[in-house]
């Protein structure tokens, strides 16, 4: 039987993991389609996509809390479809990870393909490429760096999300306890060696993955600098 | 025979482009037209890049729009090629990526891409990043990987603009090459007639968004000659003499070449070897480089002195301050046009019909396909 702060690593990651691949595939899309858009409507979506930036955590948390339970058509929907109630199940920490980080993702993405433009896969259709040829031809190759800025801010923040687990999650050990609220626990508990041992490790991690996305994008700026 | 028919119109805030014109395409046709005037707009209409078209696109009796019937053909399925006035390679391949590119998905795979490199003579270059050649071999890296998607139609939008002179006169030798040799229709779009001239046979001059003029270039550049003297608010091209003639000799012996016109002859600088006795050449003067004279000029360092008689005059229609007035001379059946003065024709009291001395230098004689 792993420690309890260890099967909390082990859920952390889990839904991070499975958080950022979800929002890989929603996230450019979307991003795609805010990048291309030109009419009004396009600062409406984009500040909808924005609005976990300056929400408490707490807002959005209370109202997937209400969406997600059996009274209402969300968490309905969910409970005929898989038999289990969506509030307080790994389930719901994860569709909450999606909707809190989903600027952290949406924004770099969308930023890539507007600098990106339309010449080059202009260019492409010019040679025979389709619209699907051409994405993972030309737009994924060289927006590489900002694929992986997405993913990885996207990953960290979800890993250091606090409020909105705590409202629809719980804190049920192997299914919504994540490293953020065990160590809430422990600072509870008054066990700050335990405590510690969590905040340094999620401190020394983020910053390592925060290092790497700068690191990463650093190439990129000094040779836009120069040119 | 390629035959491309356009009817459509396009509209965007502050612009309108109408087009109904049925064109042949055979060899390189021209596109001449100042910016704005819709040259670039017309070929990406024909691509399929335009959105907002409204009207029907038919090339080689293959419809590739008509919005009547909500029908159109993607640009990736048209079969036409594309080559933008800033290259667009992809900046993540090197130049021979760039062209597989091309070729992975061109359907007939009947060009070689060694072939093409060596045409384009890119050889040596195949290796490299597309980031760190010149401009002029971008553009022809852009040309070779347009040829190797085999296209039906190649469209060249402004390919020159961006190069100096010499790569200018290389590239366009390579266009005529290319066309030559592998037969393709090209739509050639310049704001320049001097480079249309050397290469084209047809040309369609649009201004405003509106089709001017149609037809042989020779033709059509002399046409243009009396618009700009009509209508001076489209200064689209300085007034000109623009002929094809062939060479009677390379080297007169003195450094000059001789080109025969009928039983006169054209002398101008000798060109480079490329030229052979009996090729056409394709060249063009300035209809203020040409002075007239009333009788044969005689102790001239002038070498050129044709005989001909005064086939037109016309003034300036509106523009009264330019006091200069357009004189059609023919010469052996070729109209000559001279640029002079009010003051020059009201000395020489020149009138129709009357018998007159063309005088231009061997220099004002101009060609720059060598």
């Amino acid at each position: 039987m792993p420690s309890p702060d260890l099967l909390a690593l082990a859920v952390t990651l889990k839904m991070a993991a499975l958080t950022t691949l979800i929002l890989l595939l929603i996230g450019t899309p979307l991003a795609w389609f805010l990048a291309k858009m030109t009419n009004r409507f396009k600062v409406i979506i984009e500040a909808i996509v924005a609005l976990p930036l300056v929400l408490p955590p707490t807002v959005l948390g209370f109202y997937l809390l209400i969406a997600f339970s059996p009274q209402h058509l969300p968490g309905k929907i969910w409970q005929q479809a898989t038999g289990q109630q969506l509030a307080f199940s790994f389930s719901a920490i994860v569709i909450g990870s999606v909707l809190y980080s989903l600027p952290f993702v949406v924004q770099p993405l969308q930023k890539a393909f507007e600098q990106l433009g339309d010449s080059l896969l202009e260019a492409g259709a010019m040679l025979g490429a389709g619209p699907i040829d051409r994405f993972f031809t030309i737009v994924l190759p060289l927006t590489k760096t900002s694929f992986i800025t997405a993913a990885s801010l996207g990953f960290a923040h979800t890993v250091g999300e606090f409020g909105v687990i705590l409202m629809i999650g719980g804190n049920i050990p192997g299914e919504t306890r994540v490293l953020s609220i065990a160590l809430f626990d422990h600072v509870e508990a008054f066990d700050y060696a335990k405590a510690h041992v969590l905040a340094i490790s999620l401190l020394i991690g983020s910053m390592i993955l925060l290092a790497s996305v700068y690191l990463l994008n650093l190439p990129r700026r000094i040779t836009k600098k120069m040119s | 025979m390629t035959k491309l028919n356009l009817d459509f119109s396009l509209h965007y805030k502050a612009f309108n482009f109408t087009i109904k014109k049925a064109l042949d395409l055979t060899g390189i046709t021209g596109v001449f037209g100042h910016s704005g005037s819709g040259k670039s707009t017309l070929l990406r209409a024909i691509a399929g890049l335009e959105k907002n078209i409204s009207g029907s696109i038919i090339f080689n009796k293959k419809t590739l729009i008509d919005t009547a019937q909500n029908f159109s053909v993607k640009p990736e399925q048209r079969n036409i090629s594309l080559v933008f006035q800033d290259s667009r390679l992809f900046p993540h391949l090197t130049v021979r990526d760039n062209l597989t590119y091309a070729a992975k998905r061109c359907v007939n795979g009947q060009l070689k891409l060694t072939d093409i490199l060596k045409l384009t003579e890119l050889e040596a270059l195949a290796d490299a990043n597309v980031l760190e050649i010149s401009s002029g071999q971008r553009q022809r890296v852009a040309l070779a990987r347009a040829l190797l998607t085999e296209p039906k139609l190649l469209l060249l939008d402004e390919p020159l603009s961006a190069l100096d002179q010499l790569s200018k006169t290389k590239l366009l030798r390579l266009i005529v090459k290319i066309q030559q040799q592998l037969n393709i229709p090209i739509l050639y779009v310049s704001h320049s007639v001097d480079e249309l001239q050397q290469v084209c046979d047809n040309i369609l001059v649009l201004s405003q968004g509106k089709v001017v003029s149609y037809g042989n270039i020779h033709q059509t550049i002399h046409q243009l000659n009396f618009l700009c003297t009509r209508l001076p608010s489209e200064q689209l091209i300085h007034q000109q003499t623009s002929l094809s003639l062939p060479i009677a000799s390379t080297d007169n012996g003195q450094g000059l070449m001789v080109l025969t016109l009928a039983e006169q002859e054209i002398l101008l600088p000798r060109l480079p070897d490329m030229f052979i006795k009996n090729q056409q050449l394709r060249c063009f003067i300035l209809a203020s480089d040409i002075s007239i004279c009333l009788n044969e000029p005689q102790n001239s360092t002038i070498v050129n002195q044709l005989s001909g008689q005064i086939k037109a005059i016309e003034s300036s229609a509106l523009d009264e301050s330019t006091h200069s007035v357009l004189i059609t001379v023919i010469c052996s059946a070729q109209e000559f046009f001279v640029h002079i003065s009010s003051y020059s024709q009201q000395k020489l009291a020149l009138a129709i019909n009357q018998q007159v001395y063309l005088q231009f230098k061997a220099g004002a004689v101009r060609t720059y396909l060598y």
